[in-house]
């Protein structure tokens, strides 16, 4: 048995298939009436309606929170990201013009925070670098399902090993990639969001998926 | 395990294409090109299981319980409310800095400046009686001159002066 498929994370799909992460968080299945909904909540918001911004936070903050979970893989610092995203958007309200969607606008202010935050991190690294395996263990990704030691080990020694992999992507390649494979944007939201052209988008996902495949090696 | 030096390495030219195949970006036209390709490339067909294998991997979930969203919605409340509160001094003073308006407040400073060294300066001079000092000083003037005017009147019968003093003029 292979150490991926004693891992208990492995999802098998045959070539082709799209991959789209278990909560099926992608964009691609948000209607145009909700992103018209949005549009009217910010216009209200905008005017003063601070239960329009309310609305605009509980429909975007669970989105915005696993967004921020994917670039952190920390729950308090993805809690405080997220917030502090929403706060930048609620104080720079007034200076959004409607030229791209609400969405695109206030994910990219997420994005540039948890950029900001890996920097801080580099420069000034914490002891979230320094999850025991039990840590690791606590946030599995189905803490339901019980696991032997040995799996339990392996999980821990994998997502050591997946972080810094990740870590070690340049920005733009791991925001390409955490976009793309986490949160199952398409190239075309992914560009906007991230202000480049599709064709750097797709450059940057074949570097970063090359570089992960070669550090993540061992596991196949 | 494979490990890195076992990766099957797929068609250079082809690589990026594989990925965007994986995640279902590939127009149709290049799609149903590779497609045709991977059912002849034991490479690339490997790299598209590497993939399919490893990058699940990448992705760690969290799903927090219903308490952490209510803590997270009041936090988040009291942030904006902070925010809110703040907000409102400097939007106020600083109301007062807006473009538009320091030019009209200069402009308007600048017209009362000229309208009261113009206009104005009259209109600012007292009318009422000048006191006791005032008129004294108005009059000294006056009275210096009356001494003037007074060497001025022998000067003027000065040859009156001169034939009175002269032999002929005593008798």
């Amino acid at each position: 048995m292979s150490l991926l498929e004693s891992a208990e994370t492995t999802r098998q799909f045959p070539p082709g298939s799209v991959f789209i992460s278990g909560a099926t968080r992608s964009l691609q299945h948000m209607s145009s009436s909700v992103r018209a909904r949005d549009e009217e909540l910010v216009a209200a918001a905008q005017r003063g309606n601070h239960q329009a911004f309310e609305e605009l936070v509980e429909r975007h903050k669970q989105k915005a929170f696993h967004i921020a979970f994917d670039f952190c893989r920390d729950r308090e610092d993805a809690k405080d990201l997220s917030q502090e995203a929403f706060l930048k958007a609620f104080v720079n309200l007034k200076n959004f013009d409607g030229r791209s969607s609400f969405y695109t606008w206030f994910y990219r202010i997420l994005v540039n925070l948890c950029l900001d935050y890996k920097r801080r991190l580099k420069r000034s690294p914490t002891d979230s670098f320094d999850e025991t395996l039990e840590t690791q263990m606590e946030r599995s990704h189905e803490p339901n399902r019980p696991r032997s030691p040995d799996q339990q080990v392996l999980a821990g020694q994998i997502s050591q090993k997946v972080d810094s992999a990740l870590q070690a992507l340049p920005a733009k390649q791991r925001t390409a990639f955490i976009l793309k494979n986490h949160q199952g944007l398409s190239i075309r939201e992914i560009a906007e969001l991230m202000q480049t052209a599709e064709g750097t988008v797709k450059v940057h996902l074949h570097r970063a998926v090359t570089a992960l495949r070669h550090s993540l090696a061992e596991f196949v | 395990m494979a490990g890195h030096d076992q990766l099957l390495s797929p068609c250079t030219d082809l690589e990026e294409n594989l990925v965007l195949f994986h995640y279902g970006e590939l127009p149709a036209p290049e799609r149903f090109s590779l497609e045709q390709h991977l059912s002849g490339c034991v490479n690339c067909t490997g790299y598209l299981k590497d993939l399919s294998a490893l990058l699940p991997l990448t992705i760690k979930s969290d799903e927090p319980p219903e308490t952490f969203w209510m803590d997270y919605n009041r936090e988040l409340r009291h942030k904006i409310a902070s925010a809110r509160d703040k907000k409102w001094w400097p939007v106020k003073f600083g109301a007062f800095f807006q473009p538009r308006l320091v030019t009209a407040f200069g402009a308007i400073a600048v017209i009362a400046v000229a309208l009261t060294l113009t206009v104005g300066k009259g209109l600012w001079q007292s009318h009422e009686l000048p006191g006791d000092d005032e008129a004294l000083m108005e009059v000294l003037p006056v009275a210096e001159n009356l001494e003037f005017f007074k060497t001025m009147d022998v000067l003027d019968n000065l040859d009156v002066l001169e034939f009175m003093a002269s032999p002929g003029g005593a008798a």
